[in-house]
């Protein structure tokens, strides 16, 4: 029993050495057979969690359904956003779920660190407002001290807590590794800046409600964009992403633009070590990397999804494919549609 | 008898005065930015989506978020479609307050904002003028294990008003709309610790009702109430200021009717501006604490409207009556003119709120802002009542400046007087005008803490210190019109003192044949303060 314990933790401890530099815990997402993560066991039956994040996972257990909501959210959100790229955050039923495509410090890898960021802190601050967590909000006072809590002076936002959540819950992986690695230092910063993304978005809304309505007394709240504007966010920083190198700075080490010509990056902007890979072809001791054989293009487009840049040269081919489009609709607001089936002939093209 | 105590007061008795209501009003400042949380928190709720599984959904059953009797929940609508479950069983369920936490009464009011998250679809989109219409349910308890009781349930439409701020293509599929928030709920009271809304969308296709309302997400409330430490310290507020005002309120009027003389009007509206202050005072909310009323958020509406209201007059009045001569003054009618549209407007907000909370008294979900018809009614109520604001306050500057160009006459003639005459016009001179300073004074800092208040987070911090903005600005402000109310009860108070006896310096033994001269030149005029014989006697000229 003993000797069993230290032997998982031996084998956990190696996982986590060697695979660390993916976000293994996005494959939470893909665990579809564990129901709802009700008990302190299923933690540790969690595959893709370190040690510290399965002690996290205990001690908090109510929040992990929300974490494997946010781990799917960031998978969503990254396939949406690149699905006209080269590369289109294509995931694998084995671990790591991205393959090896983000081992490296590529811009793809500062993407996908800073939307499952991201998506951490949103799962878990609507998880809060839906009342699906007991300790948001109240035990982080951010105002100051408040006597009786709730009653005297109100509770803060969930997002304070949905933030801090995801601080330690996603960045205990590199906090565990030393400060010193540069790519614990360029994850760190965009874990940062996918949450920031929402931080810096949010909407305030207020209410008047004095005197007849006057605005006499006026209540403001912030309110969370929605996270497609989070990924959109997130998707203009990965393009104007700044290409860093660890430097000493003083006493620390910090990372500084590689050029220095280059105004040095904000909080809010995504860095990366390494340049990335064209993705063209599909490469085998790369997990992940699939190539863009067989892809859509679109004949037009001069851009990243136009058929000269997505098939890398290679050309393309074209069919007519007949499809049954929906038309002529009536939907409700919900779960209702009833369409006409008019099958219409459209031009399709693949890459070679 | 000669006059007012501000006429008999010696300066420097009077800039003591002046000081120790200073430091009342920076005392009540500091008690709400210091002690004090801010005024109204809001929580937001994301609402839980229900299952109905039973056939008729007339059933009282009610559908708890979480918790141990946590109802059949679905994630998203994607899940719905599979299961073939239609929009007619979906029941949003919010439970107020979050789990572990209790609503209070002292609370005080509670009100509910609704917000839709609605994705474009291109061929699903918003229509123009898309009404939701809503069937909503409202129910308390009071511990964790009794059933749900309803309070309200009401069929209510509001109009979405919602727009996508980017191109409409396939492309932003998926993209929420920008919608603005809508009214929902009023609660004048939060006498119970529990409640449960439950919030259906009933789709009927032949009666066109919630059609072409676009693909519903989501629905996001905000609840906000009042903070229970602000109202602890404002009902601490109240309850200090109401003995204070009232008792310079008796002492006023004891000085009043020990004159031979019977009031005249100013006097009048001086009392009757302690009693509206004493009314707006009393804290009459302790009781909300144990009983359920919910009229007391409209009781408080209408007792901040009665004292604005008789503010307004009080000025007008006061600068009329310095101002016209004696044939015509000392009569309430003669300011109908000013009056009337002070009355009409505060009767039109009057109406304008009874149709919103008076109407909320019965149903909780109405909101008069929801219909067309009511729109343009609060509109026609708010406008008038705008416009009646607007002439008031041209009624009022142009008084203004006839006293103040009545003044500057009498001053041209001022060196022919003699001396303790003049030196007594000039100081009624300053005094007047130091009041008009003061009353300009408050009204600025009201202001200007208003759009502070306004602008500002809410917070700002200080060193170590939180000092709330909004809560300094609520009970200064309150505090700051007590202050004034009472320092004009005090201030035109009849005085005791013989006439002349606290002028300043070298004429105190030397002038009781001025003042027989004084007096009889004007006897006829028989005013609160000299202030009227001067003006009065100026008019007669």
């Amino acid at each position: 029993m003993n000797a069993e314990y230290v032997l998982r933790c031996l084998l956990m401890l190696c996982f986590a050495l060697f695979s660390a530099n993916a976000s293994n815990w996005l494959y939470l997402a893909k665990l579809t057979s564990v129901g709802s993560i009700a008990n302190e066991e299923t933690c540790e039956r969690l595959r893709g969690l370190i040690q510290r994040q399965v002690q996290i996972c205990k001690r908090s257990i109510e929040v992990m359904d929300a974490v494997r909501r946010g781990a799917q959210l960031a998978i969503d959100e990254c396939q949406f956003q690149f699905r006209n790229r080269r590369w289109n955050c294509s995931t694998l039923e084995t671990m790591p779920v991205f393959g090896k495509v983000v081992t490296q410090g590529t811009r793809e890898a500062a993407f996908v660190y800073a939307i499952s960021a991201a998506s951490v802190a949103f799962a878990v601050t609507r998880a809060c407002s839906s009342g699906e967590l007991e300790k948001c909000g109240c035990d982080r006072t951010v105002h100051g001290v408040s006597p009786e809590g709730f009653q005297w002076s109100g509770c803060s936002d969930n997002i304070a807590y949905g933030v801090a959540f995801s601080q330690s819950f996603v960045d205990v992986r590199e906090r565990g590794k030393g400060q010193s690695s540069s790519r614990a230092l360029m994850n760190l910063h965009n874990n940062e800046a996918g949450r920031k993304a929402i931080l810096s978005h949010m909407r305030v809304e207020c209410k008047c409600h004095g005197v007849s309505g006057s605005c006499e007394v006026k209540t403001c709240w912030k309110a969370m964009p929605p996270f497609r504007k989070v990924g959109n966010v997130i998707k203009e920083k990965f393009d104007g992403a700044t290409e860093v190198e660890q430097r000493k700075v003083g006493t620390a080490k910090a990372l500084v633009p590689r050029n220095s010509q280059f105004k040095p990056h904000t909080d809010e902007d995504l860095v990366y070590l390494e340049p990335s890979p064209d993705f063209c072809d599909r490469d085998p001791r790369t997990p992940g990397m699939l190539g863009t054989v067989g892809r859509q293009c679109n004949r037009t487009s001069k851009a990243i999804d136009g058929c000269e840049l997505m098939c890398c040269g290679r050309g393309f081919q074209t069919e007519e494919v007949q499809v049954v489009d929906r038309c002529s609709c009536k939907f409700h607001w919900c779960c209702y549609v009833k369409c006409k089936q008019c099958p219409k002939t459209v031009e399709m093209h693949t890459c070679r | 008898m000669a006059g007012a105590i501000i006429e008999n007061m010696s300066t420097k008795k009077l800039v003591i005065v002046g000081v120790i209501l200073l430091l009342f009003q920076a005392f009540s400042f500091m008690v709400g930015g210091l002690i004090a949380p801010s005024p109204t928190t809001a929580v937001y709720y994301l609402a839980t989506k229900c299952v109905d599984t039973a056939k008729n959904h007339q059933s009282t059953k009610w559908f708890m978020p979480w918790g141990p009797n946590q109802c059949e929940t679905i994630r998203n609508f994607d899940e719905a479609e599979a299961l073939k479950i239609e929009a007619n069983n979906i029941v949003f369920a919010v439970h107020i307050p979050l789990p572990n936490k209790e609503m209070s009464p002292w609370f005080q009011f509670m009100l509910v904002i609704l917000q839709f998250d609605i994705a474009f679809k291109m061929h699903n989109q918003i229509e123009d003028g898309a009404l939701a219409t809503v069937d909503v349910g409202l129910a308390y308890r009071d511990d964790t294990l009794s059933e749900w009781t309803e309070m309200a349930h009401s069929l209510e439409q509001r109009k979405l008003k919602c727009n996508f701020t980017t191109t409409k293509n396939y492309e932003n599929e998926g993209r929420y709309y920008e919608c603005d928030l809508l009214p929902f709920m009023e609660v004048g009271s939060v006498s119970h610790k529990y409640y449960l809304l439950n919030i259906r969308l009933p789709v009927h296709e032949r009666k066109k009702i919630n059609v072409g309302i676009g693909e519903i997400k989501d629905i996001q409330l905000v609840g906000i109430h009042q903070n229970g430490g602000f109202t602890k310290v404002w009902f601490a507020m109240k309850t200090f200021l109401t003995p204070s005002i009232l008792i310079v309120m008796i002492w006023y009027w004891r000085r009043i009717t020990l004159l031979t003389r019977p009031p005249v009007l100013l006097e009048k509206v001086i009392f009757a501006l302690g009693i509206s202050m004493t009314f707006i005072n009393i804290p009459v909310e302790w009781f909300s604490v144990g009983f359920d009323w919910t009229w007391m958020l409209l009781f408080g509406d209408i007792r901040q409207g009665i004292f604005y209201s008789m503010l307004l007059s009080f000025w007008i009045i006061f600068c009329g009556e310095h101002l016209m001569d004696q044939m015509e003054r000392n009569r309430f009618s003669v300011y109908w003119k000013q009056v009337g549209p002070i009355v009409f407007g505060s009767f039109c907000l009057f109406i304008f709120d009874m149709c919103e909370r008076g109407v909320q008294l019965t149903n909780p979900f109405y909101s008069i802002w929801a219909s067309d018809v009511g729109t343009e009614l609060a509109m026609a109520f708010i406008i008038v009542a705008g416009i009646c604001a607007c002439l008031y306050f041209l009624f009022l500057c142009f008084m203004v400046f006839q006293v103040f160009r009545n003044i500057s006459g009498k001053r041209s003639s001022l060196p022919a007087m003699s001396k303790a005459r003049r030196l007594h016009y000039e100081g009624l001179i300053f005094r007047f005008k130091f009041l008009m300073l003061v009353t300009l004074f408050c009204a600025a800092m009201t202001v200007i803490f208003f759009i502070i208040s306004q602008v500002s987070e809410g917070h700002w911090h200080w060193g170590d210190h939180t000092l709330q903005v909004n809560s300094a600005f609520f009970m200064g402000i309150y505090g700051m019109w007590n202050l004034y109310v009472f320092a004009i009860m005090f201030l035109y108070a009849p005085s005791h003192k013989r006439y002349g006896d606290s002028q300043s310096g070298g004429d105190t033994g030397a002038n009781s044949g001025e003042e027989i001269q004084l007096t009889t030149t004007i006897t006829h005029v028989d005013g609160p303060t000299e202030l009227y014989k001067m003006t009065g006697k100026e008019a007669q000229e």
